[in-house]
């Protein structure tokens, strides 16, 4: 077997982590649908209230857009922050770190739970629970009295994912912040290899200390080397920015990585 | 097996637990590692393992770095600290979990061991009590057929019928291939287990012999009254427990504790004798 990676071992580390994070993981899972589902009642118009529309005279369902933004947030965030949070632990940490696989392996399966499972998951839950309360909306548009005269007749709803999809100044966003979900992740598994105890919180104060850091060094150093003139005379392109929002999210995104595959290889008990 | 060379390690940069260590271990040995707390005697094992980083120096398990936690290595060790988890699973489902790892796992043996040990295996393994996770523990780093196990105080937690049995067990997984060590501070555990001694004490080794190569050159006895010859002595109710020089190639009974002691205390004078 190979001692970087080998793909036998690497099926039956995803299958021995599942015996520890897979129970965490299922119960977060139901937390989240019933949040999800609970958020859906309370919010999707109801014939029996008024205020039904948005300013565009369709059915209002926006608060799905920061219900699905803050929860996904949250769950990712958690998810990773959860994943190494047992090397904190030092019984657990040497069983961890004695296990006959490689470092790589092990880095790899915390990207399989946090990176793809999560979001796979998180967008799959997300897209049912929206898909089934947009069927029940269409399915009662009837039972709504029309109160706005910017449409003539009530418009169906569209799922959330198929208004992002049709729509191609949504997809431009979209896709320029797609490294920004992975982003959070690389901070919270990063965190829970760095930090001992209290990943979460700790992770959190992190980096809003070095956000405000960070924010606080551009801003000085643009006022003072490029100033006001310069920044109205420049025609900055819509499309450049949201590029280099793409590529710099993705870079830190692998460098976070790649520090918390590194500590991972340097933790000791 | 092992190498150690010029091994310097401390958890801090001003703190040095180990200085310049050097020493080898083969096959077909069980090690007993003694010292104070605080000697280092975990920090020794984690080292082996490659749970720590060293300093300096080099170390060598199987020809392997350890700090490299290579697979091919680590599916050799099996490492059974003092303090352990066990999830919330089966016996059965442990099993499924952790024994593909290692390719020579023997379920059989696993089976025989647990049914030895009397370990309830319809019962979860987080309800179990902490002499009965530590067999559990036990019999699978033994049925790993791991060439190289390290134990941290293993008898802590078993109770008299279990240190018995513990012994037993430990004696007849010894094989030509396998090296075992066993740290702890309850030296009478280890009596009739291991086969040579490592004293750990002020940074270093401060012995390393066998039972045989002890014996043969010290005289473990009772007497009435203390005389120039003997090297250390501790008061008993009917004199006193000596150990002196064997100069007459007498046999006698290694006193482990007494050895620990005199060698803690008298250091400099055992130096000539096992050098």
């Amino acid at each position: 077997m190979g001692n970087i990676f080998n793909l036998n071992r690497f099926g039956f580390l995803v299958k021995r982590q599942w015996l520890d994070f897979g129970k965490v993981y299922l119960l977060t899972l139901i937390i989240l649908i019933a949040v999800i589902f609970s958020f859906y009642c309370y919010f999707i118009p109801s014939p029996i209230e008024n205020d039904n529309f948005d300013h565009d005279g369709n059915l209002d369902m926006r608060f799905r857009y920061g219900l699905f933004l803050l929860l996904g947030f949250l769950f990712i965030s958690i998810t990773s922050s959860s994943y190494f949070n047992i090397l904190g632990q030092k019984p657990r940490a040497i069983q961890e770190l004695m296990l006959p696989a490689s470092t790589f392996e092990k880095f790899a399966g915390a990207l399989f739970y946090t990176a793809i499972l999560s979001v796979i998951s998180y967008l799959l839950i997300f897209y049912y629970i929206d898909l089934g309360f947009v069927k029940y909306l269409n399915g009662h548009l009837n039972e709504f009295k029309m109160e706005s005269v910017k449409q003539p007749r009530i418009k169906e709803v569209e799922s959330i994912f198929k208004q992002v999809a049709t729509d191609r100044n949504y997809l431009m966003y979209v896709s320029s912040f797609f490294p920004f979900p992975f982003l959070v992740m690389s901070i919270f598994l990063l965190g829970s290899v760095y930090f001992n105890r209290f990943h979460y919180i700790k992770t959190a104060i992190s980096v809003v200390i070095f956000g405000y850091v960070t924010f606080y060094i551009i801003f000085k150093a643009s006022t003072l080397f490029i100033g006001d003139k310069v920044l109205n005379n420049v025609m900055i392109q819509k499309e450049a920015i949201l590029l280099w929002i793409f590529l710099v999210s993705a870079a830190i995104t692998l460098t976070l990585w790649l520090i918390t595959y590194i500590r991972l290889k340097e933790k000791e008990v | 097996m092992i190498k150690v060379n010029n091994l310097n390690f401390g958890y801090s940069k001003h703190q040095t637990l180990f200085k310049n260590m050097s020493f080898q271990l083969s096959a077909g040995h069980i090690y007993g590692l003694l010292g104070k707390n605080g000697a280092g005697k975990s920090s020794l094992l984690k080292n082996l393992a490659g749970l720590v980083y060293a300093k300096s120096g080099t170390l060598e398990v199987f020809g392997f770095d350890p700090a490299k936690r290579q697979p091919a290595m680590l599916e050799q060790i099996c490492f059974i600290p003092e303090e352990f988890y066990l999830p919330a699973v089966k016996i059965d489902a442990y099993l499924k979990a952790n024994a593909p790892f290692y390719r020579n796992f023997n379920h059989d043996y696993f089976t025989d061991l647990i049914k030895e040990f009397d370990i309830p295996v319809n019962q979860k393994l987080i309800n179990m009590s902490y002499g009965q996770k530590k067999k559990v523990i036990i019999a699978f780093g033994l049925a790993t057929q791991a060439k190289l196990i390290i134990m941290d105080e293993p008898t802590n937690g078993l109770d008299i019928p279990s240190k018995t049995q513990f012994r037993k067990i430990m004696a007849s997984a010894l094989t030509d291939d396998r090296c075992i060590i066993i740290s702890t501070h309850q030296v009478r555990d280890l009596d009739n287990l291991i086969d040579t001694v490592i004293i750990l004490d002020e940074n270093n080794i401060a012995l390393q012999a066998s039972i045989e190569e002890i014996t043969e050159k010290l005289s473990f006895k009772k007497v009435k009254e203390m005389d120039a010859s003997i090297i250390y002595a501790e008061p008993s109710l009917s004199g006193f427990h000596a150990v002196m020089p064997n100069y007459h190639q007498e046999d006698s009974k290694l006193d482990m504790e007494l050895l620990f002691n005199a060698v803690l205390k008298e250091k400099t004078k055992f130096k000539p004798y096992f050098n």
